[in-house]
Order: C-alpha cells, then sequence, then structure tokens
C-alpha cells in the first residue's frame, strides 16, 4: 500500500511504471537518441568549457554513479558489502571510466579505458585499432581479455567485473537503484534471455573473427574488407548505441536497469559461462526460507531466487552479477554470496569433527 | 484417484506438489476461499508497507499449478461427510474425494473485551489476505493505533503502521517483549529497538475496554493499568488457532481438541482424512496436546502428510526446534531450548557493544541445548549438528566462525565474542568454587 500524501504516490508513480516513470523513460531515451545520433550537445559541452558530447556524457555519467552511489550507500549502510561495493563502483567510474582516460589523453597518449574489455568494448580487440597503440596498450588488452577476465571471473564469479568494476553496470546499481526490480521475474524472460545474450556473444565473436581475417589479408580481399566495415558499424549501431545505450538506460523506468547487461551484452555473457564453472556460488541455509519473496522481487536480474531459497538449494546462475541485493534483503538471512573452492572447507573440518568425536553419543 | 486437500497455505501446497511427484496419475484439487493462488503469508507485512505488490507474495509461477496439474477450487468448504466422501462447498457445490487433507489452517485469536462487539469498524488482525485489505482500508484515516499482542504478528503489524506513520501503542501483557521466544534481555533489547522507532511499549498491561465513536469505529482502547489509548485502529494480534469451528457443524466431525486431531502419520479419525499444518493436533508422548503453528512446521508436515497419504509409513516427530523472525531490523534466529529453562541450565549471554545485536548459548549438563541470536545472521544447519552432537559450550565458542553467516565484509567480531566468553566462564568457576 502506497503512504498517503503527493510525494509518496510520485515516489510510488516512478518506481512502478507509472505515468511519470514513461515520462521519465521518454526522456532518458530521447537524451541517448540525441546524443548518439546528432550533435545538439557539441556546443552545449564546449559552452561549460568541455571538448565536446563525449566528455559531457563522461561529466554526468560519472555524476549520476557518484551521487546515486551516495543514496546506496546511504541506504545500505548495515550492509559492508554494499558499502564496500558501491564506493569501488564510484571509486572506478571517477578514475579508470573518467579521470584517467582524460589524464591520459591530456598526456597525447591514447584515450584508453583500463575498466573495460573486449567484448564489451569492440574496439579493445579490434587489430586496426588496438594495434595502433603503443605496446603497453596492446598488452592489457589482450592479457585483460584473454586472463584477466576469465581468472577473476573462475575464482569470484562475474561479480568482480559486472557489479564493482562495469560502468554499465555501475550506473544500474547507483542512479537505477529504484528501479531494480522491474525486472521480469518469469520463466519466459529466463528463456528469452539465453537465446538474446548468447547471439550477441556468437556476434561479437563472428564479427570480431572477421576484423582480424580482413586485416590479415589486407588489400587482398577488398570484399571481405568492405563486408567486415559494414558488419562492424552494423554491430556498433545495434548492440553498443541502440541495445547498450538507448534500451539499456532509457528503459530503466520500465523494464528494471540490467536490461542490457541481462538480454544482450556480450561480456556478461562470457562472465557468465565462466561463472557457471567457477567458484562463485549463492549460498541457500536449508529449511530457513519463508518464501516471501523480497529476494526475487529485489534481484535485478530477473533470477528467482525464491525458488531456489525455498528448495534449499545453493545455486550458481549465468546471470548473476553477485550485487547481494538479495541476501540484504531477506527477513531470515537465508542467502550469502560466496566463493567456494571445489571441496567446501566447513565439509572438511567437519570430517574431522566427526571422527573426533566417533565414539560420542548422538542424542 | 482423486486427492482433494482443502487449504492453499504452505502446508497444502507442498502436499499438493508432493503428492505430483509420487503420483503422476492422480487427480488433485486444492480448495482455498481466500485466494486462488497460493501466498506467502509471512510477507503480507510487505506488500502493506509497498516494497511487494500481492502478485509478488506468490511463491510458484502461476504456470506451475497447470504443468503440475493441480486444479485449483475457490471456495469455503461448509460440510464434510466421509461415509459418502464428499465436501461442500457454501454455495451447495460438492466435490467427491478418495484422500482428503485438511490444511485449513489457523484464524487469529479474539478476547471478548466490553465494547468489542459494538465495534462496528477499525478492529483488526493480520493473518490474511482478507486482513491486509481490510488494514489498508483504515490506513489512511487512522493516526493512532493500538497493537495487543507481544508475539511475531504484532510486531510484524506495528512496523507497517510505523511505516505509514501512524503513532503506535504497542500492548504487551508480560513483562518483557515475547517471553514465549526471547528471554529478558533480548525483550529488554527488542524493546529498546521499537522505542527507537516510535513506538510507545507498554509492558505489562492489557485491553480492558474499548471506546466507540461514531459510525461504530473504534476510538480508544482503555487498559488495566488506567491507561486511555485514543486510537482509530486496534490491532489485535494475540496468538492464532486452529481454523476448526466449522467442523464441529458438519455431518461427520472428525475428532477436535484444540485442533484436527491426528496420528504421527497424519491421520485423523475419520477414514480416508489426514490432517496437517497449524490445524494439526498431534499428542505427545506425554499424551498432551502439540500444535505447530509456524511456517517451517507446515511446510514439513504438508510433505510428510501426501507421503502418508501415498501409502508410505510415516510416523512424524518434530525436528529440533528452529525458528526465525525480524523485529524491524533485528533478525532473530533460534535453535533449541533458550527460553524457559530447566535450573540446572547455564546461558552465556552476550550483547555486542555498539549494536543492536545478541547471542545466547545456552548448556545443561555439559552440551550446548540452545541458540537465540539477534541482529547477526548464523547458519542454524551448524547450531543444530552442534546441539545433536551435544557439544559443550567451550567447543561451541570456539567453532562458532563456522555458523557465520552474515554477509562479506560484515562478519560479526568474534574475538569480543570469546573474550565475553572466557569471562564468563571465569564468572562461573569462581561461582562453583
Amino acid at each position: 500500500m502506497i503512504k498517503t500524501g503527493t510525494t509518496h504516490w510520485l515516489l510510488h508513480d516512478i518506481k512502478n511504471r507509472g505515468i511519470t516513470a514513461w515520462l521519465l523513460s521518454g526522456l532518458l531515451t530521447a537524451f541517448y537518441l540525441i546524443l548518439y545520433f546528432t550533435e545538439w550537445f557539441t556546443p552545449v559541452a564546449r559552452g561549460i568549457g568541455l571538448d565536446g558530447k563525449w566528455t559531457l556524457y563522461g561529466v554526468l555519467y560519472t555524476l549520476a554513479v557518484t551521487l546515486g552511489g551516495v543514496y546506496v550507500i546511504r541506504k545500505y549502510r548495515h550492509n559492508r558489502y554494499q558499502v564496500v561495493r558501491t564506493s569501488v563502483v564510484i571509486f572506478v567510474q571517477a578514475t579508470f571510466a573518467f579521470s584517467i582516460p582524460h589524464l591520459l589523453k591530456f598526456l597525447h597518449q591514447p584515450e584508453y579505458y583500463f575498466s573495460y574489455f573486449w567484448p564489451l568494448k569492440m574496439d579493445y580487440l579490434t587489430p586496426s585499432y588496438i594495434f595502433s597503440l603503443p605496446l603497453p596498450f596492446i598488452l592489457f588488452s589482450f592479457l585483460g581479455s584473454a586472463l584477466l577476465v576469465p581468472i577473476l571471473g573462475a575464482f569470484f564469479g562475474k561479480r568482480w567485473y559486472c557489479s564493482w568494476v562495469c560502468g554499465c553496470g555501475g550506473l544500474a546499481n547507483t542512479f537505477g537503484e529504484p528501479w531494480r526490480h522491474l525486472s521480469d521475474k518469469s520463466s519466459t524472460a529466463w528463456k528469452i534471455e539465453k537465446i538474446t545474450i548468447n547471439t550477441v556473444l556468437g556476434t561479437s565473436f563472428l564479427l570480431t573473427a572477421m576484423l582480424f581475417i580482413s586485416w590479415g589479408t589486407g588489400k587482398s580481399n577488398p570484399e571481405l574488407a568492405r563486408f567486415t566495415v559494414g558488419f562492424q558499424s552494423f554491430y556498433g549501431l545495434i548492440v553498443s548505441s541502440m541495445l547498450a545505450g538507448v534500451v539499456g538506460v532509457g528503459l530503466y523506468p520500465l523494464g528494471g536497469t540490467r536490461l542490457w547487461c541481462r538480454f544482450f551484452c556480450p561480456m556478461a555473457a562470457l562472465l557468465g559461462l565462466v561463472q557457471k564453472f567457477g567458484r562463485y556460488r549463492i549460498t541457500v541455509k536449508e529449511n530457513m526460507c519463508i518464501s516471501c519473496g523480497l529476494c526475487s522481487k529485489y534481484c535485478e536480474m530477473g533470477i528467482d531466487v525464491r525458488s531456489y531459497a525455498q528448495a534449499g538449494k545453493s545455486f550458481t546462475r549465468a546471470s548473476c552479477v553477485g550485487c547481494g541485493l538479495c541476501a540484504e534483503v531477506c527477513p531470515r538471512g537465508v542467502l550469502a554470496l560466496e566463493n567456494k573452492s571445489s571441496r567446501d572447507p566447513q565439509e572438511a573440518v567437519l570430517v574431522q569433527i566427526q571422527g573426533a568425536n566417533a565414539a560420542r553419543p548422538l542424542v | 484417484m482423486h486427492y482433494v486437500i482443502v487449504g492453499n497455505g504452505v502446508a497444502g501446497v507442498t502436499a499438493a506438489l508432493t503428492l505430483r511427484k509420487r503420483d503422476l496419475h492422480a487427480r488433485i484439487s486444492v480448495i482455498s476461499g481466500e485466494s486462488d493462488y497460493f501466498i506467502s503469508r509471512t510477507a503480507l507485512m510487505y506488500a502493506y508497507m509497498d516494497r511487494m505488490n500481492l502478485r509478488d507474495l506468490e511463491p510458484f509461477e502461476r504456470k506451475v499449478y497447470d504443468k503440475q496439474r493441480i486444479d485449483r477450487v475457490r471456495g469455503w468448504v461448509r460440510n464434510l461427510d466421509a461415509d459418502r466422501r464428499v465436501i461442500q462447498f457454501e454455495d451447495g457445490r460438492e466435490i467427491t474425494y478418495d484422500k482428503l487433507l485438511l490444511a485449513v489452517g489457523s484464524v487469529p485469536n479474539r478476547f471478548q473485551w466490553p465494547g468489542l462487539d459494538a465495534a462496528k469498524e477499525g478492529v483488526v488482525h493480520f493473518v490474511s489476505l482478507q486482513h491486509l485489505a481490510e488494514c489498508e482500508r483504515l490506513t489512511s484515516s487512522t493516526g493512532r493505533a493500538v497493537v495487543v499482542g507481544g508475539g511475531l504478528i504484532g510486531v510484524e503489524l506495528v512496523e507497517c503502521l510505523v511505516h505509514h506513520g501512524i503513532q503506535v501503542d504497542f500492548l504487551v501483557r508480560e513483562s518483557w517483549y515475547w517471553p514465549m521466544a526471547l528471554a529478558k534481555e533480548e525483550g529488554a533489547l527488542i524493546a529498546g529497538h521499537l522505542t527507537r522507532h516510535g513506538v510507545k511499549l507498554h509492558l505489562e498491561d492489557e485491553v480492558t475496554a474499548l471506546a466507540t465513536g461514531p459510525g461504530g469505529r473504534v476510538s480508544a482502547v482503555k487498559t488495566q493499568k488506567g491507561l486511555d489509548l485514543p486510537c482509530e485502529m486496534l490491532g489485535i494480534c494475540i496468538g492464532v488457532r486452529p481454523a476448526v469451528d466449522w467442523l464441529s457443524g458438519v455431518a461427520t466431525p472428525p475428532e477436535i481438541g484444540r485442533g484436527i486431531k491426528v496420528n504421527r502419520s497424519f491421520q485423523t479419525s475419520l477414514p480416508s482424512i489426514f490432517s496437517a499444518g497449524d490445524c494439526a493436533e498431534f499428542a505427545r508422548r506425554d499424551g498432551s496436546p502439540m500444535l505447530e503453528q509456524i511456517w517451517y512446521a507446515a511446510k514439513r508436515q504438508g510433505e510428510l502428510a501426501a507421503l502418508a497419504m501415498l501409502g508410505d509409513a510415516v510416523e512424524y516427530t518434530p525436528p529440533l526446534f528452529f525458528n526465525s523472525a525480524k523485529f524491524f531490523e533485528i533478525e532473530y534466529t533460534t535453535v533449541g531450548d533458550a527460553t524457559r529453562l530447566p535450573d540446572d541450565a547455564k546461558s552465556f549471554f552476550h550483547c555486542l557493544p555498539g549494536e543492536a545485536a545478541s547471542l545466547r548459548i545456552v548448556e545443561r549438563q555439559g552440551a550446548v541445548i540452545g541458540f537465540n541470536m539477534l541482529g547477526s545472521r548464523w547458519d542454524h544447519t551448524w547450531l543444530e549438528r552442534w546441539i545433536q552432537e551435544r557439544r559443550s559450550m567451550q567447543e561451541v565458542v570456539q567453532q562458532l566462525h563456522l555458523a557465520q553467516f552474515d554477509v562479506e565484509f560484515g562478519r560479526t567480531k568474534l574475538d569480543r565474542i570469546r573474550a565475553a566468553f572466557a569471562e564468563y566462564q571465569e564468572r562461573d568457576r569462581r561461582h562453583v568454587a
């Protein structure tokens, strides 16, 4: 039941797909369309002393993450995981995703974002671009995607990236906090998600392969080169601009905050695959769930956490970004995020205890 | 085979799903007067506080019932004829069963205070969807409310009312909050927390009469200590009792005590009729009635009752007691016996300084028998294990880290607890000496 009063009505309305939510969604979508497809923001940026619309966007983005982050830290101040995680998100956005690239540019170095990796940032494995950079950047790009991403993913799950480092996830978990519960929890949505996200992943691999082939064969195959360029700009338009920006953020107030991450992001798909075979999991306390459903309601990835919790089954879902909100909202402390080694250390201790006390009678 | 289940609460629905798991062909019908779909009663408060909507309260996707071929029938059952194997609805409709499960749950207790009958509006409970609707209807016209009853549902209703900006007087008959589950120190901790939320807690006081205003709306509550508390809403949360009143008037009533009497195989006194959940009454070994009116027990009983209906040999024994709750922000986990202890039990209690958190470990004859944990998270399966293995308190405190379940980076510091335990042991030794 909504609290009485206009302010409360408004807050409910904007958070629950009311008329104000549609308006805000329209505004956000318009913002992204203007940003991507016009130069209207360029004079605005120059007017306040910035060098272009993308710098303006960077400023706004960092501001949104910071202000939203402060709100989130305040809201969950009793939860150390949320405080630490959100602080890191703000820090990464302010440094790796904003000041450092600009500083590099100022120092006449490439504007490089150390917090982004292929296949989220296709450029970083696009040969014509990446090989034009100084060697350290080339190394970071290759080692980042080939080693850092999968190794950290295996140990900590995809959360090390998706809810601690990534800018898209960062915005969702800070500015997007009021809309996290809007994600679709149905099993149908889960089916669709598996198809769409793996399609994008496959497409990104295919594009990268073609970029390398076309770069390798050079001028000897102009047909392929032309096709690859077209494919590349098609992917850029559909995936990077439309799905990540316009749909991803524009629809926050209607579809929840992780539409992009859940349905389309190739990086999330890749990390999800690693996560399925890695150590990360959500541990469920047996028999303690009361099926209230707060965990499912506040899962931004649309995972029906309750279905696992009420069955008493610990689980790992490829889509889980490890934001930890299910554990936060659970009124009975049933859920915990864990990175378990294959042999559960608790079980090891247990065997010891049982061995030592075998003679002791049980009640 | 037609299995009919009266009641779509957690016991009834768990039973239905268990039946389907084992019997792929039987017809299974679940009857409810309250709702079309199973809802989580424990989450009513979150709907009241707008943290969820009603649809979110449903623990299963709606298509699950079609997939599992579980027929949902809406209506209040009013008659039961075990000879003809028929149940009858309020409106005359009849359903024939082969095996019947009565999982009808419970209804709120009432006490006949003077003035209660005259109060036509403003007196509420907080157990069913209908109660929730009634509470919501009254909320916007309520500035002050009185809640009676020092249990879990009481504090849930208090939290909801406080959320909606209503000034709440909370009447608790006992000398501290929830003595059924909490010792005096924990009760005080919760009381302090309630007070910080602006709740006026009145201990050792109870309602003596109600006053009503225009339209029969409750306007004030008088108490034994002489308080006259103005209010537009009175929440009665003094426990629940099995919903068995309707069974006394049916064609073939099963044997009723406080609830529907069943043996350890969930069989009532009538053939092919079983009962589970809040409404089922077992006999303890000493013959006294045993009712388990909590969520976990209902779920457990529903599953086992289904097995009994399938013909399995079932001998129900409640496992070691455990329960959980949340009082505003303070989470609570309990296992075993932690209150109302025998004289030879010893209890280590530690309040974490600066936090609304405490832990209590109870030991008897050298073995731990219970835990009461407030404000931090513990894996109850470890606590259960320690009780079953008859660990000493000393061992348990040493191993406590194994059972910690707090969020990452937010684990309760155990060194202080261990230091406090060392002091406790020292005191204990001196006491013995």
